[in-house]
């Protein structure tokens, strides 16, 4: 079935990925406060090797009652690949709406302009700042709508992965005052992960 | 020296040359939005040639471009240094170009994905973009007709078929939803059943085709009798079902009565038959003693059975 890679992370390096996570997050975050006006709530990013079909559980800033809305976009570089997934709680578009200042009644297709321009700035920054600090050059894919308005389940089915481990970085983003609830999720290929851990060998070295 | 140098330049000129040759759309604007380089692509599929669009704002050159929605893209582009995408899904096209395949496409023009890269100088700051502009026609065509294709499976799998109601699975899904949504606020909403007094003897004296006719009829006049927002089921044979949003028991009772004397007063009239027929009905209100939505369809069948017990052609709350 699949192939068994037999990657492993160790706890040190773990705490690499997240300190790179934390520094990339800043940095989307910082862009995020600059474009909004806003201040944005760091939160911790958590750091996990899990199974694909576990994807659900890394998910853990959003409910899963929750209605809710995604985007995926595909990365590669440097013998590195993954997916960036930016998952919103619908109940979040009316204060999104009021902060990138769109007029207009929320609908759907405004609701659409509003996760896209998220994604465009989460999913760029954060990326860029992974691989500013690993040393690599990332192209991204075109960003995939995965759904509007679907269970959460619903949106991270796992049918056929083809691998069934992933490096996951959770990193919700909340901001101050507002009613803003986002989860970006970058999930790195389990043949990567080894060229990952090469890079951040490196780091730890010095 | 000079021979690295010609080389350079021959690189160089091949790269320039396959960027020209290259199915993708390329534009390079300027902090003003004035267009610095168009490729062939462009071209080909404006008919402007590159000197004609040199220099001119894009917004004047392609009025088809929404300048608000595009400023509101390239400005975080500019300001952020960071990409920006947009999808056809967000809006179909940036320039109105016609179908790559005008003949056997189905498309009347061109599905576009972009992209707005900045391009920055030496010193950190942006001060052009550059546009690829890709043709997405077949991906959005198939995913449109997929789209509708799914609706309407999606519509055929929760229909009864003779009645064109939900069908028991569907309706029951609606039920729970409403069941969770009263414990979740609070509000009162209850359900009816019903069902044909006797079908079996309708089916017996005048055959299934008549006997298909009396359950396709009393649909329709549930159907005319019930609120836009009340959602009805055939649960089975001659059973039907109904949420009735926001209705307490006694406006229950009224609905249940009002369509039990449509029904009695109804002749179906089909092949050389005249039928007159009744019905029970069986009412109940969601309650605290209520814990998911199969026990109240069980509660709800009960006053249906004790209807029936009453002599039938009658509607009863369950309490």
């Amino acid at each position: 079935m699949n192939q068994a890679l037999n990657v492993k992370v160790t706890e040190e390096q773990r705490d690499c990925y997240q300190e790179i996570s934390n520094v990339a997050m800043g940095q989307a975050a910082d862009l995020l406060a600059r474009l909004l006006h806003v201040h944005v709530i760091l939160p911790i990013p958590v750091v996990n090797l899990l199974e694909v079909n576990e994807l659900r559980m890394a998910l853990s800033g959003i409910e899963s009652s929750n209605s809710v809305s995604g985007v995926c976009q595909g990365f590669i570089g440097n013998g590195i690949s993954g997916e960036a997934l930016l998952i919103f709680n619908d109940a979040s578009f009316n204060d999104i709406s009021k902060l990138l200042k769109y007029g207009g009644e929320l609908d759907t297709s405004l609701e659409l302009e509003l996760l896209m321009d998220t994604a465009n700035i989460l999913i760029g920054a954060c990326l860029r700042g992974i691989a500013e600090q690993l040393d690599v050059v990332f192209s991204q894919g075109h960003p995939i709508v995965l759904g509007q308005h679907v269970n959460l389940n619903d949106l991270v089915q796992a049918n056929n992965y083809r691998w069934s481990k992933t490096l996951a970085i959770e990193i919700n983003y909340k901001i101050e005052g507002f009613d803003i609830n986002c989860d970006l999720l970058l999930l790195f290929a389990e043949d990567s992960i080894d060229s990952l851990n090469e890079k951040v060998n490196f780091l730890l070295e010095d | 020296m000079s021979n690295t140098s010609a080389d350079d330049f021959k690189e160089m000129h091949a790269l320039m040359s396959m960027l020209q040759n290259l199915d993708v759309g390329l534009v390079i604007l300027d902090r003003n939005y004035h267009i610095q380089l168009w490729n062939s692509f462009m071209e080909s599929h404006s008919g402007k040639y590159p000197y004609e669009v040199k220099g001119k704002s894009i917004f004047t050159e392609f009025p088809e471009i929404n300048e608000e929605w595009f400023r509101h893209k390239a400005e975080s582009v500019f300001l952020l240094n960071n990409r920006a995408f947009t999808t056809w899904e967000q809006r179909p096209y940036l320039f109105k170009f016609k179908n790559y395949r005008p003949i056997t496409g189905k498309a009347e023009f061109m599905f576009q994905n972009s992209t707005l890269i900045p391009l920055g100088s030496a010193d950190g700051n942006v001060e052009r973009i550059g546009i690829i502009i890709y043709d997405v026609t077949d991906i959005a065509v198939n995913r449109v007709e997929l789209k509708s294709v799914n609706d309407e499976l999606k519509r055929l799998s929760r229909t009864d078929k003779l009645t064109q109601l939900y069908n028991r699975g569907y309706w029951e899904e609606c039920l729970d939803k409403e069941f969770k949504r009263c414990k979740r606020t609070g509000s009162t909403s209850s359900m009816l059943m019903f069902d044909i007094d006797h079908f079996k003897k309708v089916n017996d004296a005048y055959g299934h085709p008549t006997g298909d006719e009396v359950i396709k009829t009393t649909a329709n006049i549930l159907r005319e009798t019930m609120r836009e927002t009340d959602i009805a089921g055939r649960y089975g044979g001659e059973e039907y079902v109904v949420i009735l949003i926001n209705a307490n028991a006694e406006q229950a009772f009224n609905f249940a009565e009002r369509l039990r004397e449509r029904i009695a007063k109804t002749v179906v009239h089909h092949l050389d038959f005249s039928v007159n027929y009744t019905v029970s009905l069986g009412i109940c209100e969601i309650s605290d003693k209520i814990v998911n939505h199969s026990q109240w369809i069980e509660m709800s069948d009960q006053g249906l059975y004790r209807s029936k017990e009453a002599g039938r052609n009658t509607s009863t709350i369950y309490t």
